[in-house]
């Protein structure tokens, strides 16, 4: 039991984190500036815990309920950055929330925690709380800014759809469970092994749960609600849902087809390379036509779905790790994107991209930011994105998923236009709009992290990857 | 042999002066302009030093290093050079550093412009260098975005709408390169058990026919494009046209060149590939010679001109890259290389008229050449004139275009003719057809050239350009006089060049002829024949 609670420790320091900010919220001043603070330094503390001791209390906690790995810990580091960097872009943008600023910060800790369990999930009970816990803090989030119709639309499409997902995950869980008997992971794969041929019924269950989890990771056909979700809430949640929960779904996403349903592989590498290829081309051809820059990043969020899913339905080692390293890329390029469109639009009210004309001149930080982020997004060198891109391809090409790299491969051509679309605006551009972009020094900090980041594992990706590598392992 | 990092200085002097310079005010134009110069001139005369100090007995690749950089992929900081290479980078040190110099009369956001100009030949370099064929992909798409920013914040004419096209197009040519990367990196793997990239040990495995056949085709597209060879030629004249002089010089003069380098390492990874592939080059290249020097010739903008007169002579390139012969392979790299020196210079010479006339615009072709006093109603009231009669006030610079002109028209005496000469000689006797057509090219060259010459440099002058400056200053002539003395030099020695190259492309050659011969009927013509049938 003792060693059970110490091996989530992360998870529990932030759910006390999160409650403390709920408890303290009445007391804070009405800017709840403090709250915000304390959730950032609780979280940093967490994750440099994390980075330091996660690694030696490993092991399955709670009899099988949790399971606490090296690819747990991996993805708990991805989350805590992200939740980090979230909280510090909301430290601005929190003015338009007027009321409630106390339990926006708590929300965004659950989801956190919620995000956290997902990938340590040995069970299918442990999965669906933590992925409720991460969809209930969602809907609400969403839906923040509820004097906003665009707002309270995106809370609402997501609540519903959401609700439909979740409906259809439980429908799957309970067929397993009814053929199986067991809701743990590692009793279903034995089942199921012990089996020798593969039941129709644990295939439509099966069939069922990756249908929910494709609506998690925003793939095609399950991608609807993202444009106008994305678009309406508050781009702190935004940036924070397509980052942190398009990882989440994926953290469990793997460790479940990889591990749990490793006996069903030779079915689901087919669905998964054709879910694949439909949301590369959906996402990045219907990104090209819009002209809001959340919009548009939401389409192009749906096409890096598609790019992580190529190395889901190569399924070896190097596809796998490709998936987390391409995740921990994707993490500082989407972040470093977000936080210029908050810092920006906390001044000029505007998401529309031919607002951003002549940001290369008005503020040259911001527009080398976004240009780095969306070139990492590209996958162009020396980025980070690249080399997520490189290996992602590389996994499949080595599974002879020829078909799949060509498509990958033109979607790289496809997804530079967009991006490119915008650093034209931002670089070509005349300077319109002379009022001057105000860099809170947080900011400006996570920015050059940011950046840093984007750079650094492009550069010199070995380390992130042989972790990567470490994490992944584990799952075969 | 000291073990002195050659390659990574040449390499890092241009990207440590960009980052330098991140860190300088924008308002401190003169000490920008001076790192960048001095950064490439560090360049320059390493790379020159390199020349000198290759041994041409023992061959090979040289000057290498390796550090393991990914060890859990096989990727490794790995550098050398061989004759090949050698000539490719000591061209990229002169385009660069002559570039540098060019672009001091850029007087709009010139901090950034520097910035990306050196990034963009840090990336040159890096593929020149790599042997590792992950780097070397990885340096091949670094040089495609700044160019977009320097074209499409600098550039001219159309620049948003060719930049674009220009990006797009080379990024398209590079994924479909990369399939096939990624191929050879599987292949590799299942062969020897480890994953690598290192390009040595990749052309040591034999690849099956069929792979090869399949995989090359990728390459050759890919790498075509950036050639570029027709029919994937139409980003070139655009780009060429709309780029700041020192981008045009340094994209025709060099990263055509990146195309050509990695088709020349495709041969070596799939010999088989190559004898199947190439005898399709053989024929496209035809249109990019007569085509390519057709379009030049109905061109009146001088810039578009010399654009399509790129790939036109990248078409020579081509066809002594797919006769598979060793003079006509030693010429088509020593092209490259003069063909390089001498578009810089062309690109150089027009983007300094252009500075001060803000037009390209030659008089229409045929009737009237030059500014006619007699036959327009009020002349010296166009708002709009050609140019015309420039020769009478800049005639340094008239001077240096002639001897262009006469250098691309392989005129003895400069290093195209040698290199022409070559490869007509070299392929002669594997397509005797293509290479009378080839010849007739070089009539081409000689009629826009001479058009060009006396439409823009002869007859009267209008008098809106009675005011323009001719090349006075020391800064402003160096480029041009470096640039035409080592067309000369290498005109009248060329050995200088050709015996390293040659060390590179006989091992090319070795490795060419030594692979099984294809089975029977597999060759392209056979193949064409049977569907025929």
């Amino acid at each position: 039991m003792i060693d059970s609670l110490i091996r989530i420790f992360p998870e529990i320091a932030v759910g006390v984190l999160a409650m403390a900010v709920l408890v303290l919220s009445p007391f804070a001043k009405r800017e709840k500036r403090s709250l915000a603070y304390l959730s950032i330094g609780g979280t940093a503390l967490i994750l440099l815990s994390t980075l330091v001791w996660g690694w030696r209390f490993q092991g399955p906690a709670f009899d099988r309920m949790v399971i606490i790995d090296s690819y747990t810990n991996f993805f708990r580091i991805i989350f805590g950055l992200t939740a980090l960097f979230v909280l510090i872009m909301s430290i601005d943008y929190a003015k338009y929330f007027s009321a409630r600023q106390g339990e926006y910060y708590a929300l965004i800790l659950f989801a956190l925690l919620g995000m956290m369990l997902l990938p340590a999930s040995g069970n299918f009970l442990t999965l669906f709380l933590s992925l409720e816990l991460m969809s209930l803090s969602f809907y609400i989030l969403s839906a923040y800014m509820r004097k906003h119709p665009k707002s309270v639309e995106a809370g609402l499409k997501y609540l519903i759809l959401g609700g439909l997902s979740t409906g259809t995950l439980l429908y799957g869980i309970s067929f397993l469970y009814g053929v199986t008997g067991s809701v743990d992971f590692a009793q279903v794969t034995q089942w199921i092994t012990a089996r020798g041929k593969i039941d129709p019924v644990i295939l439509v269950g099966a069939l069922l749960i990756i249908v929910a989890l494709s609506f998690k990771i925003a793939s095609f056909p399950f991608h609807i609600w993202v444009p106008d979700v994305y678009e309406g809430s508050p781009t702190p949640v935004t940036a924070f849902l397509s980052v942190g929960s398009k990882a989440a779904g994926f953290a469990v996403l793997v460790r479940l087809l990889v591990s749990a349903l490793a006996p069903l592989k030779e079915t689901w590498i087919f669905l998964i390379a054709l879910f694949a290829a439909a949301t590369l081309l959906y996402g990045n051809l219907a990104a090209i036509p819009q002209k809001n820059i959340k919009r548009l990043l939401g389409y192009s969020s749906i096409g890096q779905a598609g790019y992580l899913l190529v190395g889901l339905a190569a399924a070896n080692t190097l596809g796998i790790s490709a998936i987390l390293f391409y995740l921990l890329a994707y993490l500082f390029s989407n972040i470093a994107a977000f936080m210029v469109i908050v810092i920006f639009s906390n001044v000029t009210q505007s998401d529309a991209i031919e607002d951003y004309t002549g940001l290369s001149r008005r503020s040259p930080l911001l527009a080398v930011a976004m240009s780095l982020g969306l070139l990492s997004l590209a996958g162009v060198p020396p980025l980070a994105g690249f080399f997520g891109k490189f290996i992602l391809l590389g996994a499949a090409v080595k599974e002879g998923l020829f078909w799949l790299v060509f498509i990958g491969a033109a979607c790289i051509v496809v997804s530079l236009y967009y991006y490119l679309l915008i650093i034209k605006q931002m670089y070509l551009g005349e300077i319109k709009d002379q009022r001057p972009l105000e860099i809170s020094p947080l900011a400006r900090m996570a920015l050059y992290a940011c950046m840093a980041g984007i750079l650094a594992v492009g550069i010199y990706p070995s380390p992130f990857l042989d972790m990567a590598m470490a994490a992944s392992k584990i799952l075969f | 042999m000291t073990d002195f990092p050659y390659l990574s200085v040449i390499f890092l002097a241009p990207l440590l002066g960009a980052v330098f310079m991140i860190f300088l005010s924008e308002e401190n134009k003169t000490a920008i302009r001076r790192i960048a110069a001095g950064a490439t001139l560090i360049s320059l005369a390493l790379s020159i030093l390199l020349l000198f100090k290759f041994d041409q007995v023992a061959g090979g690749f040289q000057f290498v290093e390796k550090i393991d950089w990914i060890p859990s992929l096989g990727v490794s900081w790995h550098l050398g050079v061989d004759g090949i290479s050698l000539a490719m980078v000591l061209l990229t040190s002169f385009i660069i550093f002559t570039g540098v110099f060019i672009s001091f009369s850029i007087e709009k956001r010139v901090k950034e412009f520097f910035i990306l100009l050196l990034t963009l030949v840090t990336g040159v370099y890096g593929v020149f260098m790599s042997l590792d064929l992950f780097f070397f992909y990885f340096f091949y798409e670094l040089a495609v975005i700044p160019m977009y920013l320097l074209i499409g914040i600098w550039g001219s004419t159309n620049r948003e709408y060719a930049t674009m096209k220009l990006t797009l197009y080379l990024t398209f040519g590079a994924v479909i390169a990369l399939v096939s990367i990624l191929a050879i990196y599987a292949v590799a793997q299942s062969e020897l058990g480890h994953y690598t990239f290192d390009l040595l040990q990749l052309g040591r495995i034999h690849y099956s026919d069929a792979f090869q056949i399949i995989f090359f085709l990728p390459l050759l597209i890919g790498f075509g494009i950036l050639v570029p060879m027709w029919p994937f030629h139409s980003w070139s004249p655009g780009g060429h046209a709309a780029a700041p002089s020192a981008v045009s010089m340094l994209h025709a003069g060099v990263l055509m060149k990146l195309g050509a380098y990695g088709i020349i390492r495709s041969m070596f990874l799939f010999p088989v590939g190559a004898k199947f592939w190439m005898p399709l080059v053989a024929v496209l290249c035809m249109a990019n010679i007569l085509y390519g020097g057709y379009v030049a010739m109905t061109r009146r903008d001088l810039k578009f001109m010399i654009g399509y007169s790129s790939s036109s002579h990248m078409g020579y390139v081509l066809l002594g890259m797919a006769s598979l012969n060793i003079i006509a392979l030693n010429g088509a790299v020593l092209l490259m290389f003069a063909h390089g020196i001498m578009t810089g210079l062309a690109f150089a010479l027009v983007g300094f008229i252009y500075d001060q006339s803000h037009t390209r615009l030659m008089p229409e072709w045929g009737g009237q050449f030059g500014y006619d006093a007699a036959n327009t109603a009020d002349p010296s009231q166009k708002k709009y004139p050609e140019i015309s009669g420039l020769a009478k006030k800049l005639p340094f610079i008239g001077f240096f275009f002639i001897a262009t002109a006469m250098a691309s028209a392989g005129l003895p005496g400069f290093a195209n003719f040698v290199s022409e000469f070559m490869i007509v000689v070299g392929t002669f006797r594997v397509y005797p057809v293509q290479t009378v057509l080839a010849v007739f090219g070089v009539v081409i060259t000689a009629i826009y050239y001479l058009r060009a010459i006396r439409a823009a440099f002869f007859g009267e002058i209008h008098p809106k350009w009675e005011k323009l400056q001719d090349a006075v200053t020391w800064t402003q002539r160096l480029p041009f006089l470096v640039l035409l003395s080592v067309l000369l030099i290498v005109g009248f020695y060329p050995s200088l060049l050709v015996d390293p190259i040659h060390t590179g492309s006989a091992a090319l050659l070795a490795k060419i002829q030594g692979s099984a011969g294809l089975s029977e009927g597999a060759t392209l013509v056979e193949w064409a024949r049977s569907v025929i049938r």
